[in-house]
């Protein structure tokens, strides 16, 4: 609770083994306050939360040794090298001698810090959150828990991380929260849309992106009359769901993509039309997050 | 080695390679120096300076190696004490505010084990720092007097890392409760002044931490003052502050930095 708010309502969240989990919500939702309190750095006012069945409030010691942690903005301490903050993270698990030299070693690789010997005070941001992930990583945990870890970085910073992550897809659990849709598109195999404290669905990425609905084909034809034929050809198609014009463009919103895209070339060159490009456009999360949250995000 | 044994090392280290090696064994160092050179110049600048008034006679005893002491004993307990306070004030909300304390308590490490070695590192320093501060001083006694008992130093120096001490668990409790590092130091210079104040009053020295504030000049005149009540309630005061500190962040939401999302 915040005040007299409920910041998380009864979230119940099956993560399969392995998999990219996506913690999605807009600014506000409760996903931080969820990743806080399953890090152990908040209490929850009611309730309780587990992870592989150990009590995070009870019994932290157990659940910190089976998962990596990544807050949006790290802090590290700027007078140590990377592989010394490593170390240090790793002893601190009671990791040490060549399993610990060797793990460090393979995360700095990792995080694409060999070679680096600047101490991390003087490190981008971008090096920051990989020496994060790499520091997250040094127990090798059962689960990864990474709170918005591509917000506040430059986009090649945040390929790198999402790089970092798709490498790590498969070989640990990673539970993942970001508001950033193409990256959860990206890296994620299965999805949860948190709003104002619940989960409102929870799916594969891509039984989600099968629920957005009819998609568009948008066709480029040699002229705006070739257009408007064709426009006028699609009519009575039982795919079509909209047609929209715009001088040689013509958007199609169809209901199956298949039928469609089976169809228009026999239309097009039945008529003699010139087609210069034929695009089917994906379904995007963003429609299924804006159908499912509302156009404002609130 | 244990988790409060890796803390303990990574703290030390953190001493040894940033601003922290510096302010507070330099400022101890410099009055340790200072202290004989000033017990020597005094009664003859304060004879130069009388000598320009007509008719003014000030009569002085000679410096003696005590002096020496003394002069330490009162900038440690003003400027050292105060240097303290401010050094300290941040010695755990820094670690919070920076976002480190998250990256190790999200460790299997208990908040115990990270207030603890951040006190028994901060009490290394300052022991180290106030042994050598009596060692310089004593020898530039030595030199300048010729003579350097090391009883009274000994003492007061032992008493007054003490009241240092204590000021270390409490500023450890407060920057627990205060956020700010300023507000920290505000409330450790206001019990410094409590204290300050404490130390004259007779029935505070005989059973509070102001007793062994005030023994540390008093020893050097050859007081012996019954000491074992204000020692018992200084050690027994610091291990509460620290405990409650303990409790204190134990209970703390340390996702500060976080967005509430």
């Amino acid at each position: 609770m915040f005040g007299t708010t409920r910041a998380l309502d009864g979230i119940d969240l099956d993560v399969p083994a392995g998999s990219v989990f996506g913690f999605l919500g807009p600014n506000g939702a409760g996903k931080s306050t969820a990743l806080n309190i399953l890090a152990g750095l908040s209490r929850p006012t009611a309730g309780s939360a587990r992870i592989f069945g150990h009590d995070v409030t009870t019994t932290p010691d157990a659940v910190r040794a089976l998962i990596g942690y990544l807050p949006d903005v790290p802090g590290f301490y700027g007078w140590m090298t990377g592989a010394e903050l490593l170390r240090f993270s790793g002893e601190l698990f009671g990791l040490r001698g060549r399993e610990l030299d060797e793990r460090v070693v393979a995360l700095i690789d990792l995080a694409g810090l060999t070679g680096v010997e600047t101490l991390v005070g003087g490190y981008s941001r971008g090096m920051r959150q990989r020496l994060g992930m790499a520091q997250a990583l040094i127990n090798a945990p059962r689960l990864l828990l990474l709170d918005e870890p591509t917000s506040a970085l430059d986009p090649i910073g945040r390929k790198n991380v999402l790089d970092m992550i798709a490498a790590l897809a498969g070989r640990t659990t990673i539970f993942f929260s970001t508001h950033i849709l193409a990256d959860v598109q990206r890296v994620c195999d299965r999805v949860a849309i948190l709003d104002r404290g619940r989960v409102v669905i929870e799916a594969p990425i891509d039984a989600l992106l099968e629920r957005a609905g009819p998609r568009d084909l948008r066709l480029e034809l040699g002229s705006p009359e070739d257009a408007a034929t064709l426009a006028a050809a699609v009519v009575g198609s039982d795919w079509l769901v909209e047609r929209r014009l715009e001088g040689t463009q013509l958007v199609l919103t169809v209901t199956d993509l298949d039928a469609a895209l089976r169809a228009v070339p026999g239309l097009v060159s039945g008529r003699g039309l010139l087609l210069r490009r034929l695009e089917p456009v994906e379904a995007s999360l963003e429609q299924v997050f804006v159908d499912l949250i509302g156009e404002d995000g609130r | 080695m244990s988790a409060f044994g890796v803390l303990l090392r990574k703290e030390l280290s953190e001493i040894r390679r940033t601003w922290r090696i510096w302010v507070l064994p330099a400022i101890l160092l410099f009055i340790a120096v200072t202290s004989p050179i000033l017990a020597e110049i005094t009664p003859e600048l304060v004879r130069s300076l009388a000598s320009d008034q007509p008719g003014v006679v000030i009569e002085l005893p000679d410096p003696a190696p005590l002096d020496s002491y003394r002069q330490l004993v009162s900038q440690l307990s003003q400027i050292g004490l105060l240097a303290l306070i401010i050094t300290t004030a941040g010695i755990v909300s820094a670690e919070v505010r920076s976002g480190t304390a998250i990256l190790v308590l999200t460790k299997p490490v208990s908040r115990r084990a990270f207030v603890l070695a951040k006190v028994v590192a901060q009490l290394i320093l300052l022991a180290a720092a106030t042994v050598l501060a009596a060692l310089v001083c004593w020898a530039g006694t030595l030199a300048i007097f010729g003579e350097a008992p090391a009883g009274e130093l000994v003492a007061a120096a032992g008493l007054w890392l003490l009241v240092a001490a204590g000021f270390v668990c409490l500023m450890t409790l407060f920057s627990t409760l205060v956020t700010a590092q300023a507000g920290a130091a505000g409330a450790g210079i206001a019990a410094y002044f409590v204290l300050s104040i404490l130390a004259g009053w007779g029935p505070a020295q005989r059973w509070t931490p102001a007793g062994v504030f005030h023994a540390t000049s008093a020893v050097i005149d050859g007081a012996r003052p019954e000491l074992a009540g204000p020692i018992l309630t200084t050690l027994v005061l610091g291990a509460l502050a620290v405990a409650a500190a303990v409790r204190r962040l134990d209970r703390a939401e340390l996702a500060a930095r976080a967005r509430a999302t």
